[in-house]
């Protein structure tokens, strides 16, 4: 009961190790490469682009990164950027939390359509809605105004968080549930204190892809904001491209940086999905 | 799932009040934002409209429709469409699952792959264009110096029509494998880890483990992912408006590429809509029956299969 | 619980600062009296130099001179302008001030009423504007925008690639200029640099045709009548084909970009092609995006078609201006009085961010490339606005679509006709 595996030749674990790491990395090379490409191509310049595409940089330019991280239209588009995605990020997860509760484990008339209508979130081309939504921003006086790209990333944001954690929420066993009530736990007393705190993958899972949703939006942004203070990252790619030719080498170098922050993100809520290796659904 | 004891009628009311206050901040904003553009999309498509000064005026009833499915543009995109889901189904989401499955192991090095491996999905789809066109390059791409190397030809990627939807496919697969393997790894983290060893107690080894065991815990969480895989398929848009613009001549567009170049690029916003609704249809009608006939047992219980295993 | 008051707090943080963003927005200002204070939106695509400096210094001076308009500059990339002018002038409001590039878009814009009507206005200032600038904003008489840039498409070439293929002369004909694609393909020397993705650069090369065989009549013709199956225009896609069938493209031309590191400028500007077809701005993406070929860089117009009705003194091209909202405040035009005045103007065109646009400019060009074409633009008899801008959206568009795959093989110059007769019915 205490975990004894098959006893096994160290060599037989050793050599598993090894086959294990071999196909990681070449997994991972095949991933890493053109990121690589990424982040060297910032190093050139543009021409250099087209006639040493692969090589390292010759000569390096590292002015590309430093006038980035020197300007700060960057550092004012990052904190909007960020400001923007942790909030659109809190009120997707708890407004889906929610729905996909009572979806999830009540039984109730019209359940099954409901859970239906918001999965048509997905199906419709977001870059048809976008002039109805417009509009209607722009009827409620959110033009200029970060709500006015917050809101509706919300909104879009909702199906797949709420069919993700519908499913989630869905295992947790029906004992524990049962145990609940007995201890006579209300609806809420057991969704704020047992299931939320179980589901922290899958709560750590959604807020990522929200994180990375709202981080890389582009048409929303652009359509709400005219003042370029307001600007996010993905609308401040638009310095280096003219209207013939882009500077495709400041756009790398810009790219690499903007996706940083997002890739801390998801490092740190990572930890929060390999802390469910130890946690188990059944507790004691 | 069941009630759990029987309800009398103020705790039914009760009830009921509790779900909608669940429900109600989802809902609102959902039917605001969601849902009134999608109904206004619905019935811009009864219309000719060029999107300019004010609501529609032409009402053309179903013409844009039965222009749309004369067009061999559409039934191209179809088909398109089709081959990529099978691929999907048959080469991306296996692979993520694998990728997750290797990430759980106790691998030296973990927290770092499980950063790179994500980090695709991270990037923004304009530089993965930007990115890919350039490896893909007939001329000066990597892809070809790699294959001149040892000793083959290069290929034409996306500038041919027979290579490019496939070189596409590359494409999003290295794009979006992340979002599955995330699924996959939170899935497998919610599976005990006393019943993968109970089960390898019992006698079995690792393939045996994963396939009686450890594959149908993640049913639930596979079943999501193809849900997910499908539908975003369906609205395939950004990737390949960039790399291709659904060239050469229609060869790898997409139903959202064609609605794009007319709602956009044309200004034919009545007909981009009746495309729309088009995707709509084709993504609920896969939608409902996927939920009727494969997700119907998950529906029922989700621990029935850990009941079933008592 | 922490959580809980956490969560509150930033809850009314974001809908503090969200109260505090403020609906600065697209509302266009206040009235007309000098003392209340106005502000503008001058949306614009210069977010490259040098044109943004040139804008940045021209607000400066205007707002110097008058100190109760503000000028709010919103400056956005060309692919982002176009999506989000859409969208703005979709849901009913045209900004104060925004780049347009005239032709059936405009025309479009004009129609459904958000587009000020500026005839009176421009023809009220000093500053003389040239026909040729001035032709593509102009429907029915009127004039629906300002001009401020203007350009030409010809052929730009590699001198020393043609010596190398024993090429004495730009060729002047049609039948001249396919000798000239022989002799490159015999030297093994790539003839043209096509983006075959973009579409529009292929696009020149029917329209040219079309002009140089059907004459400008016979496209204004068209446009009027719906009907391209004119026999100008099946001729033009004839001897684009025959053009096509000598393969004279890089390696992957139709899946090349135009402005990226292995599309058609890098390609002609490191030297891997001789020739490509396209407009102004050639030289200067062509060392952006490839290395640049420095004094190897020739400029022809495009030839003429033997027996054809045009000549190749007519210039397909375009350029840019400024429209006005319809419900812009008079000082916008005020700006724009400014901004193409012939001082302010000269700035603008010695800076080689734009070509002349009023009468007797010329001169103030300094840049060599640049100084050839205005001269041909000059000289010019007769100008066509591009085929994708001129007629409305989706005939443009069409057009764009059925020459890529005549290009690409997969239609005739019958079927291109054809296609692009039955969209502009359909209009």
């Amino acid at each position: 009961m205490s975990g004894a595996r098959h006893a096994r030749p160290k060599a037989i674990i050793r050599f598993r190790g090894a086959l294990l790491q071999v196909i990681a990395l070449t997994l991972a090379s095949f991933v890493i490469v053109p990121l690589v490409y990424g982040v060297l191509g910032g190093f050139k310049d543009t021409s250099q682009l087209s006639t040493n595409a692969f090589g390292l940089p010759d000569p390096w330019v590292p002015e590309n990164y430093t006038d980035i991280l020197a300007s700060d239209t960057f550092w004012r588009q990052l904190w909007n950027s960020t400001f923007i995605a942790l909030a659109t990020t809190i009120l997707v997860v708890a407004a889906s939390a929610l729905a996909a509760f009572v979806l999830a484990r009540f039984s109730f008339r019209g359940r099954e359509l409901l859970f239906t209508l918001f999965a048509t979130g997905l199906m419709f081309p977001f870059a048809v809605a976008i002039l109805p939504l417009f509009v209607l921003l722009r009827m409620f006086g959110l033009l200029d105004n970060p709500l006015g790209v917050i809101l509706p990333q919300v909104a879009f944001g909702l199906p797949m968080t709420i069919i993700i954690l519908r499913g989630f929420f869905r295992s947790i066993p029906i004992e524990i549930e049962e145990a609940a009530i007995i201890d006579g736990c209300s609806p809420f007393g057991f969704f704020w204190r047992i299931l939320l705190p179980m589901a922290r993958p899958a709560l750590a899972t959604v807020s990522v892809l929200a994180i990375v949703s709202s981080w890389n939006n582009f048409m929303l942004p652009l359509v709400v904001f005219n003042d370029p203070n307001l600007w996010t990252l993905p609308l401040g790619v638009q310095q280096f491209q003219g209207q013939y030719s882009s500077e495709t080498a400041k756009v790398l170098a810009y790219v690499v940086l903007a996706m940083i922050p997002a890739l801390g993100f998801y490092a740190v809520a990572e930890r929060q999905l390999i802390s469910g290796l130890t946690a188990g659904a059944i507790k004691g | 799932m069941n009630a759990i004891r029987p309800r009398s009628r103020r705790a039914r009311l009760r009830g009921s009040l509790t779900i909608l206050a669940f429900i109600l901040p989802a809902l609102a904003l959902f039917c605001m934002l969601v849902l009134t553009p999608i109904i206004v999309g619905f019935y811009t498509s009864l219309f000719k409209w060029n999107g300019l000064g004010g609501l529609p005026r032409d009402f053309v009833g179903l013409d844009n429709y039965t222009r749309l499915f004369a067009d061999p543009v559409f039934y191209g995109d179809l088909w398109h469409t089709v081959v990529l889901v099978v691929l999907s189904l048959v080469i991306q989401l296996p692979l993520a699952l694998g990728i997750a499955l290797l990430l759980n192991q106790r691998l030296r090095g973990r927290a770092f792959y499980r950063v790179v491996f994500f980090a695709p999905y991270v990037l923004s789809e304009a530089i993965t264009a930007v990115l890919f066109m350039l490896i893909l390059s007939p001329s000066v791409g990597l892809a070809n110096q790699i294959l001149g190397i040892v000793g083959l030809d290069g290929l034409e990627w996306f500038a041919d029509q027979s290579t490019v939807l496939l070189s596409l496919f590359l494409v999003i697969t290295w794009k979006y494998f992340g979002l599955h393997m995330i699924l996959y790894l939170t899935g497998r983290q919610a599976i005990p880890r006393e019943i993968i060893e109970a089960a390898q107690i019992d006698g079995g080894n690792a393939w045996q483990v994963f396939r009686r065991v450890t594959l149908p815990l993640l049913g639930p969480t596979i079943r999501i992912s193809i849900f997910l895989s499908v539908i975003g398929t369906i609205q395939l848009f950004d990737l390949v408006w960039i790399i291709t613009e659904g060239g050469p001549s229609h060869a790898s567009e997409t139903l959202a590429v064609t609605m794009y170049q007319f709602g956009f690029k044309r200004f034919q916003v009545g007909y981009a809509s009746a495309i729309s609704v088009v995707m709509f249809l084709l993504s609920l009608v896969f939608a409902l029956g996927y939920q009727r006939y494969v997700m119907r047992r998950d529906l029922e219980g989700a621990t029935t299969v850990l009941r079933e295993q008592r | 619980m922490k959580w809980i008051r956490r969560t509150a707090l930033l809850c009314a943080a974001v809908l503090a600062i969200g109260g505090c963003g403020g609906a600065g927005g697209d509302d266009g200002g206040g009235g007309s009296s000098d003392s209340k204070k106005v502000t503008i939106e001058f949306w614009n695509i210069a977010t490259n130099e040098p044109l943004k400096s040139v804008f940045a210094n021209a607000i400066r001076d205007f707002q110097a001179k008058h100190p109760n308009i503000e000028i709010k500059n919103v400056a956005i990339e060309n692919d982002a302008f176009k999506s989000k002018l859409t969208t703005t002038m979709q849901s009913g409001k045209a900004p104060d001030i925004f780049h347009t590039w005239g032709g059936g878009v405009l025309k479009q814009q004009a129609d459904a009423g958000l587009v000020k009507d500026v005839t009176e206005d421009i023809a009220s200032w000093p500053q003389k504007f040239t026909n040729a600038a001035i032709a593509p904003y102009q429907f029915d008489g009127k004039t629906y925008a300002v001009p401020h840039d203007i350009g030409m498409v010809g052929i730009w070439y590699n001198k020393a690639l043609f010596k190398k293929a024993g090429i004495e002369q730009p060729p002047a004909t049609w039948s001249e200029f396919i000798e000239a694609v022989k002799k490159l393909k015999a030297a093994g020397i790539t003839p043209i640099a096509l983006a075959g993705k973009a579409k529009w650069p292929g696009h020149y090369y029917w329209s040219y045709l079309a002009m140089r065989i059907g004459g400008l009549d016979a496209l204004k013709q068209a446009a009027e009548t719906k009907d391209f199956t004119d026999p100008a225009f099946i001729e033009a896609g004839r001897k684009l084909k025959e053009l096509v069938d000598l393969e004279p493209f890089q390696k992957g031309f139709l899946g090349a970009a135009y402005d990226t590191a292995d599309g058609q400028a890098a390609t002609m500007g490191n030297g891997k092609a001789a020739m490509e077809l396209m407009g102004q701005w050639a030289p200067s993406v062509q060392s952006s995006a490839g290395k640049g070929i420095g004094d190897d860089l020739g400029f022809f117009p495009f030839p003429a078609v033997e027996g054809g009705k045009g000549t190749n003194t007519e210039a397909l091209g375009g350029g840019g201006g400024f429209a006005v909202g319809a419900e812009a405040p008079p000082e916008a035009l005020e700006f724009l009085k400014f901004l193409t005045e012939e001082t302010e103007h000269r700035k603008a065109v010695e800076s080689g961010g734009v070509l002349p646009v009023l009468q007797g400019e010329e001169d103030a060009v300094k840049d060599p490339n640049l100084a050839e074409v205005a001269k041909h633009l000059a000289a010019t008899t007769g100008f066509q606005l591009y085929l994708d801008q001129a007629f409305p959206p989706a005939v443009g568009q069409e057009v764009n679509d059925s020459v890529a795959e005549l290009i690409a093989g997969t239609e005739t110059p019958e079927g291109v006709a054809k296609a692009i007769t039955e969209t502009a019915k359909s209009e």
